[in-house]
């Protein structure tokens, strides 16, 4: 089993500010999201029922799941409405142009 | 004395099941509706009734002589009840 | 997905969901399994897991507060009543779910 590893992903200018862009660093689903300029992570996986975030409203650093609207703070992870309640998310660097997700060891 | 008891209950509200069966166990006649069983057409109606008299989504709503109680409260309904003194 | 492993797969997403929270599915285990197969059906009918509970509007923003577990919606009513509005969920020190009264929010 291994530890935590940094897996490289896309360019850091395909991510525009206030867009995110969904990647799979091997083979986990992440949303590479940039608000005001700063990057993160985040699974892209909702903590209600698992629906993919992708395709939801990204607005002030909130993104709202498609499926049934709860909303997630993208810095944190965190349910708006029970931050007990979260989402994963993902160390980032940027080397050479690339953004490395840090994925938890197996 | 006789008291005017109204439920407004959802098939699959199983506290609903409950106040009914209470109702009945009681004695008390009760009218009731399931408003998702009306037809499509008549649903929003009477939900609308629900939801006013209620303020809110929540059933049962039972209406006993004119005062409204929300959920499955034998303690409430009693206490409304002429014939027990309500 | 048949209906009786969409039940079994609803009851484990929504375990999940509710432990953070400090609740737990009902011990009542014939309430807990009319309630899941009420939901089944309505996400069957009308696309989620509605509450079988609380009434939709056709409102989408409304809509949304009620889809199950909709606990994070009406948190301060739910713990004041140490059970979500059906009783499908109880706060996890609840072993006699019978004993729990059902009263709105403003009656706390
Ligand atoms: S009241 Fe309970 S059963 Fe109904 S949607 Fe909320 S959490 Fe689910
Ligand atoms: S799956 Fe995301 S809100 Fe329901």
């Amino acid at each position: 089993m291994s530890g935590p590893q940094w897996v490289p992903t896309i360019d850091d200018s395909k991510v525009r500010d206030g867009a995110y862009v969904p990647v799979y660093p091997k083979g986990v689903g992440v949303l590479l999201v940039r608000t005001d300029g700063e990057l993160s992570a985040i699974a892209n996986k909702c903590a209600h029922m698992a629906c993919p975030l992708e395709g939801g409203l990204l607005h002030g650093g909130i993104i709202t799941c498609p499926c049934h609207d709860w909303r997630f703070d993208v810095r944190s992870g965190a349910l708006l409405d029970a931050p007990e309640l979260s989402i994963d998310t993902f160390a980032t660097k940027v080397e050479d142009g690339k953004i490395l997700v840090e994925l938890k060891g197996a | 004395m006789t008291d005017e008891v109204f439920i407004y209950a959802l098939s699959t509200c199983p506290w609903c099941r409950r106040t009914k069966q209470w109702f009945t166990d009681s004695g008390i006649a009760f009218d009731s509706v399931d408003v998702d069983s009306l037809p499509v057409a008549e649903q929003d109606e009477a939900a609308e009734k629900a939801y006013k008299l209620s303020g809110g989504r929540r059933f049962p709503v039972v209406v006993i002589n004119g005062e409204v109680i929300v959920g499955h409260n034998p303690d409430k309904f009693l206490e409304h009840l002429k014939g027990w003194g309500g | 997905m048949g209906s009786a492993e969409r039940k079994e797969s609803l009851r484990y997403l929504f375990a999940r969901v509710v432990d953070p929270l400090g609740y737990k599915l009902t011990p009542d285990e014939e309430l807990a399994d009319f309630l899941l197969e009420q939901e089944v059906k309505l996400e069957q009918d009308h696309g989620a897991p509605f509450c079988p509970c609380q009434g939709r509007t056709r409102k989408r923003a409304e809509d949304m507060l009620i889809v199950c577990p909709c606990i994070p919606f009406h948190r301060e009513h739910f713990d004041a009543m140490k059970r979500c509005w059906c009783g499908l969920f109880v706060h996890k020190d609840v072993s006699d779910p019978d004993s729990l009264p059902q009263f709105p929010p403003d009656e706390g």
